[in-house]
C-alpha cells in the first residue's frame, strides 16, 4: 500500500505531500493508485516530476576520477563538474603525493578557488537576503500584515482568454461583440504560433441572460458562462466582481471557494488573459477583478497583440543589467497623456510574484463587430457562484434611459471648434453657433482640446461645452457632406472622428497645422473674422466679397 | 452613565477624504515635448489633476451642507505639496496628507491603491466618505478609485453626477451615469462609509441662503490658512505606513510601460486648396460648397 491514497486529496494537498517523500518506489505506488483511481493529469505530473528529480539525484556518480593517466586538459575537463571543495582537496593531495604535475595542480586549485568563492558568495547572499519581510525590513514592525491584499498563486497554470460581456437591457452591447471577435482572432493566432489549444471564454451576468451566452458563442466564444439572478438585474460592483473571480479561479486555488465544482473546461489556476469593455461599468469591473486576482491592467486599449518580448526592466528581471525573455505577452496599446502619445502596457510576472491574468479594457469601436455565425459550436454553461447578501448593500432604486442627447451623426454640416477660440472662448462658441444656425441642418462639434482646457465660458454658451459634442477617438465619429474645422490643429485622434467627411474646410492661422493634410480647403485666417463673414454670406445669399465690404460698412 | 455623551439627536460630525494627484499641465503653452514628440515631464509644470476638482466639489458640497471636516490625501513626490495647497484652497480642507517616498515612485494603479488604502487606514477613524476623481490626465486609467475601495473593502459608487447625504440613516443617495449602446442614469443608495468616484458632469448645488453663507465663511477662513498650509500637512513615508517596499512603487506594480510612441503624423490624404481669408475669389469657391446647405436653400432651389 502506498503511504497515502491520492484519490482522497485535492491537488493542492498532494503537492506538499509528494515533495516530502524521498522514495521513488513509494512514489511509483502512489502514481499507480492515482492512475487506477481519479487519473488526474496534473496530479500525475506532480508525482512524475518528483520521481524524475529523485532519480536524477541517484544518478550522480560516486567516487573521484583518477587523474593519473590524464593530460592536463583532460584533468581540467574531469574536474569541471566537481562542486565539493573537500573532494577537490582530496584530488590535490593525491596529485601531490603521486605525479605532482604543476599544470594539473593549478587546474585543481583554480577549480577549488572558484567553488569556494561561489560558496562564500552564496553565504553572503544568504546573509543579505533573510527570508521573511520582517527580517529584511527591521525598520517596519510588521510588514507582512500588508500582504493581506496579495492574493497570488505560486507556479500557477494559466490558460485561455476570458471576455467579460457587458449587457444593457438584457442584450450584449456592441463592444462585447467586438471583443469576442478580437479575442477569437488573437487566440486562433496564438494557438497556431504556440501550437496550443486554448479557448475564448465569455462571461455574462444578469437577470435573464442565457440567450446572450448562446449569442456569445456565435460571436466567437468556445465556452460561454452565464450567471442569472433577479438581484443581478443591474451592474453592481461587489457581486459582479465576486462572480467573475469565482468563475476565473480554478479548483484548489488558495483564495478560491472550497466547494467549487471541478469542471472539464477549466483545468487551470487563473485565466491567462482577460478583456473588459472600457465603459463606465466595464472599466470599474476590470480594476476590481484584476486587483482581486493580484494582477494589473491597462485601460482604454485600442490595439492588442500577443508576442514574446525581451525585457531589461530590473523590477521584472530581478537583476539589473540583464535581459529576460517573457513568452506569450499580451501587448496593450492605448492613447496616453490625454491623447498626445500611445503607450504599450505589459503586465509581467516578477521573479517572486506572478502577475496573471494579463488584461485590460478595450475602447468601444476599436475593433469591428464580427459577423455572427449561428453554426458555431460551443459550450454554454450556467455558473452558480453563491451570492452573499452582504454584497448587495448598494441598491439601484431607479434607472432611466437618457435622451440621445447631442447626436452629430447624420447632419449635413458640422461646424467644429478647436483651441483657436482660446483668445475669447465665449465669443468663439457664439460665432460657431451663429454659423450653425445659418445652415439648414447643422450642429456644433468640439475638439478634445476645448473640453479639457480650463476656459472660463460665459453662462449663455456654457451649455455647448459638453463631452458629448467632442469629435474624435474618444468622442463622436462623423462623416457629413461638409465639415468645417475652425481653429483645430488636427491631432490624429481628432482626425479619426471626421476624416470620412465628404468636404473638409479648415480655418486656421497656422499653415503648418496637421489639418492641412486632410483638408479640401484650407482658409488661412482668423476664425474670429472668417466665421462671421461666412455666416453673413450664407444668410444674405450674397458673395463673401460683397459681405466683407458691406460688413465693414455696417459695423460702424 | 459616567462621562459625557452627545446630546440625543446630535450626529457625529462627518469626515470626508478626497484623493487627488498631481499631473503634467496639458494646457496649450504649458505642455512641452522633445524633438521626438515625447512629453518632457521636467519642463512641464505639475498641476492638480483637472478631473479631481469634481471630487473636491463633492466633498465641499458635503461639508457646506453637513459640516464636519475634509481631508485631502495624495501620493507623490514632495513637489505635490503645492498640489495639496491648491486642493486646500478649492475645497477649504481642514488637513492634508502626503504619502511620499522614493519607494513609492513609479507605482501603477495597484501599488498606488495599496498605498492609499494603508494611508486611509492609518487615519484615526475610517472616514464616512471618500471622494476620487474619474481618471487622471496622465495615466487616464480611472482604476485607482475603485481599487482603493476594493482595498478598504467598502461599497463604492462611481460616475456620480448628483449627491445627497442622509446623515441619520448613514446613507448616500446618488445619481450615476451608465454608458454603452445607450446612456442611462441610475439612482443608487449606498451605506456609509463609501467611496464615491465623481463624474466630470457633477455640479454641486447650494440650495439655501444658509448654505451659501457657510460657503462664503469657509472660503474666507481657508484663504487665511492656505499660506501656512504646511501647518496642516502630514507627510508619511513607507516606514510610517509600515509598507513593505517590495509591494509598493515600481516593485509592487504588475504593469510596466514597454514603449511610448508619439502618435504618428499621418501622410497627407487630401490636396488642400489654400485660400487666403482676404482673397474674395478664393473665399467664393468655399462659399459655393456651403451654399447648398444654407438655411432655406432647398426651398429656394424649388425642392
Amino acid at each position: 500500500m502506498p503511504e497515502f491514497d491520492p484519490s482522497e486529496h485535492d491537488i493542492s494537498e498532494i503537492g506538499p505531500k509528494v515533495q516530502a517523500i524521498d522514495d521513488a518506489d513509494e512514489l511509483r505506488a502512489i502514481l499507480e493508485a492515482e492512475e487506477a483511481g481519479e487519473d488526474r493529469a496534473p496530479v500525475k505530473q506532480v508525482i512524475e516530476s518528483r520521481i524524475e528529480k529523485l532519480e536524477e539525484e541517484d544518478e550522480e556518480p560516486d567516487g573521484l576520477p583518477d587523474l593519473t593517466d590524464m593530460s592536463t586538459a583532460e584533468a581540467a575537463n574531469a574536474i569541471r563538474d566537481i562542486d565539493d571543495p573537500d573532494e577537490l582537496r582530496e584530488l590535490l593531495e593525491t596529485e601531490e603525493a603521486g605525479e605532482d604535475r604543476g599544470g594539473v595542480k593549478t587546474q585543481i586549485q583554480n577549480r577549488l578557488d572558484s567553488v569556494t568563492e561561489d560558496e562564500d558568495a552564496d553565504e553572503e547572499a544568504a546573509e543579505e537576503e533573510p527570508k521573511t519581510p520582517e527580517e529584511r525590513h527591521p525598520d517596519l514592525d510588521h510588514p507582512t500584515a500588508d500582504k493581506r491584499h496579495v492574493r497570488a498563486v505560486e507556479d500557477g497554470e494559466y490558460r485561455d482568454m476570458w471576455v467579460y460581456c457587458e449587457t444593457q437591457q438584457g442584450e450584449l452591447i456592441d463592444v462585447s461583440k467586438e471583443m469576442l471577435g478580437k479575442a477569437r482572432q488573437l487566440m486562433d493566432d496564438y494557438n497556431d504560433d504556440y501550437d496550443a489549444d486554448e479557448k475564448v471564454i465569455a462571461l455574462v451576468v444578469g437577470e435573464d441572460i442565457q440567450e446572450q451566452a448562446e449569442l456569445a458563442i456565435e460571436y466567437g466564444a468556445d465556452v460561454a458562462l452565464y450567471q442569472e439572478d433577479p438581484r443581478l438585474d443591474r451592474f453592481l460592483h461587489k457581486p459582479y466582481t465576486e462572480i467573475f473571480v469565482d468563475a476565473a479561479r480554478g479548483t484548489g486555488h488558495p483564495h478560491g471557494r472550497e466547494d467549487r465544482p471541478d469542471v472539464e473546461w477549466h483545468g487551470y489556476d487563473e485565466p491567462r488573459y482577460v478583456l473588459f469593455p472600457a465603459t463606465n461599468n466595464g472599466r470599474d469591473l476590470s480594476a476590481t477583478v484584476q486587483a482581486e486576482l493580484d494582477s494589473g491592467l491597462a485601460s482604454d486599449c485600442s490595439d492588442l497583440h500577443i508576442t514574446d518580448v525581451l525585457i531589461s526592466n530590473p523590477a521584472k528581471t530581478g537583476e539589473p543589467g540583464t535581459k529576460k525573455e517573457f513568452e506569450r505577452v499580451l501587448h496593450m496599446k492605448r492613447p496616453d497623456f490625454s491623447g498626445f502619445e500611445y503607450s504599450t502596457i505589459l503586465c509581467l510576472d516578477k521573479p517572486d510574484r506572478e502577475f496573471h491574468p494579463q488584461g485590460g479594457s478595450v475602447i468601444p469601436g476599436a475593433f469591428d463587430v464580427p459577423e455572427p455565425d449561428p453554426e458555431r459550436e460551443g459550450e454554454v454553461v450556467e455558473w452558480d457562484a453563491p451570492l452573499d447578501d452582504g454584497w448587495f448593500s448598494v441598491d439601484v432604486t431607479d434607472h432611466d434611459q437618457l435622451d440621445e442627447g447631442v447626436d452629430l451623426t447624420g447632419r449635413e454640416v458640422v461646424v467644429a471648434l478647436g483651441r483657436g477660440i482660446g483668445d475669447d472662448p465665449s465669443k468663439g462658441i457664439e460665432l460657431g453657433v451663429d454659423l450653425v444656425d445659418a445652415f439648414e441642418d447643422a450642429d456644433l462639434g468640439l475638439s478634445r482640446g476645448v473640453i479639457t482646457a480650463s476656459y472660463q465660458f460665459e453662462g449663455h454658451v456654457e451649455q455647448y461645452i459638453t463631452e458629448e459634442r467632442q469629435i474624435g477617438e474618444s468622442g463622436q465619429v462623423v462623416e457629413p457632406p461638409v465639415y468645417i474645422a475652425a481653429g483645430i490643429s488636427g491631432a490624429v485622434q481628432h482626425k479619426v472622428g471626421m476624416d470620412e467627411s465628404d468636404t473638409i474646410i479648415s480655418i486656421n492661422t497656422d499653415t503648418d497645422a496637421d489639418i492641412v493634410d486632410f483638408s479640401d480647403y484650407f482658409i488661412e485666417g482668423d476664425l474670429f473674422e472668417v466665421l462671421p463673414a461666412m455666416t453673413e454670406a450664407l444668410e444674405s445669399g450674397e458673395s463673401i466679397g460683397a459681405v466683407a465690404e458691406a460688413g465693414g460698412a455696417t459695423d460702424d | 452613565m459616567p462621562g459625557e455623551s452627545l446630546p440625543e439627536g446630535d450626529l457625529i460630525p462627518m469626515h470626508t477624504v478626497v484623493l487627488t494627484k498631481g499631473v503634467p499641465d496639458f494646457r496649450e503653452g504649458q505642455v512641452s515635448f522633445d524633438e521626438d514628440g515625447h512629453l518632457e515631464r521636467g519642463k512641464t509644470p505639475t498641476v492638480m489633476n483637472p478631473n479631481d476638482k469634481h471630487a473636491l466639489r463633492g466633498a465641499l458640497q458635503t461639508k457646506v451642507r453637513h459640516g464636519g471636516t475634509v481631508s485631502v490625501m495624495s501620493m507623490g513626490p514632495p513637489g505635490y505639496k503645492e498640489v495639496l495647497q491648491e486642493a486646500m484652497e478649492s475645497v477649504y480642507a481642514d488637513d492634508l496628507y502626503l504619502l511620499s517616498d522614493r519607494e513609492m515612485a513609479a507605482a501603477d494603479t495597484w501599488a498606488t491603491a495599496i498605498t492609499l488604502t494603508t494611508g486611509i487606514e492609518k487615519l484615526e477613524e475610517m472616514p464616512d466618505l471618500l471622494f476620487a476623481g474619474f481618471k487622471t490626465a496622465d495615466g487616464e486609467t480611472g482604476h485607482t478609485g475603485p481599487q482603493t475601495a476594493w482595498g478598504l473593502d467598502i461599497p463604492m459608487v462611481t460616475h456620480v453626477v448628483a449627491l445627497d447625504v442622509d446623515e441619520e440613516s448613514e446613507t448616500v443617495r446618488v445619481k450615476r451615469l451608465v454608458e454603452g449602446d445607450i446612456e442611462e442614469i441610475e439612482t443608487v443608495e449606498a451605506p456609509m462609509p463609501a467611496l464615491i468616484v465623481m463624474d466630470p458632469e457633477f455640479e454641486p448645488s447650494y440650495r439655501t441662503a444658509g448654505e451659501r453663507l457657510t460657503h462664503k465663511d469657509l472660503r474666507a477662513d481657508t484663504q487665511e490658512r492656505a499660506p501656512d498650509f504646511e501647518d496642516d500637512l502630514t507627510v508619511w513615508n513607507h516606514e510610517a505606513l509600515n509598507l513593505d517596499p517590495d509591494f509598493i512603487g515600481l516593485d509592487g506594480s504588475p504593469t510596466i510601460v514597454e514603449s511610448v510612441d508619439p502618435i504618428p503624423k499621418p501622410p497627407a490624404e487630401r490636396e488642400a486648396t489654400m485660400v487666403d481669408a482676404d482673397d474674395a475669389e478664393g473665399m467664393e469657391s468655399v462659399l459655393e460648397e456651403l451654399q447648398p446647405h444654407a438655411a432655406g436653400a432647398s426651398e429656394a432651389a424649388g425642392d
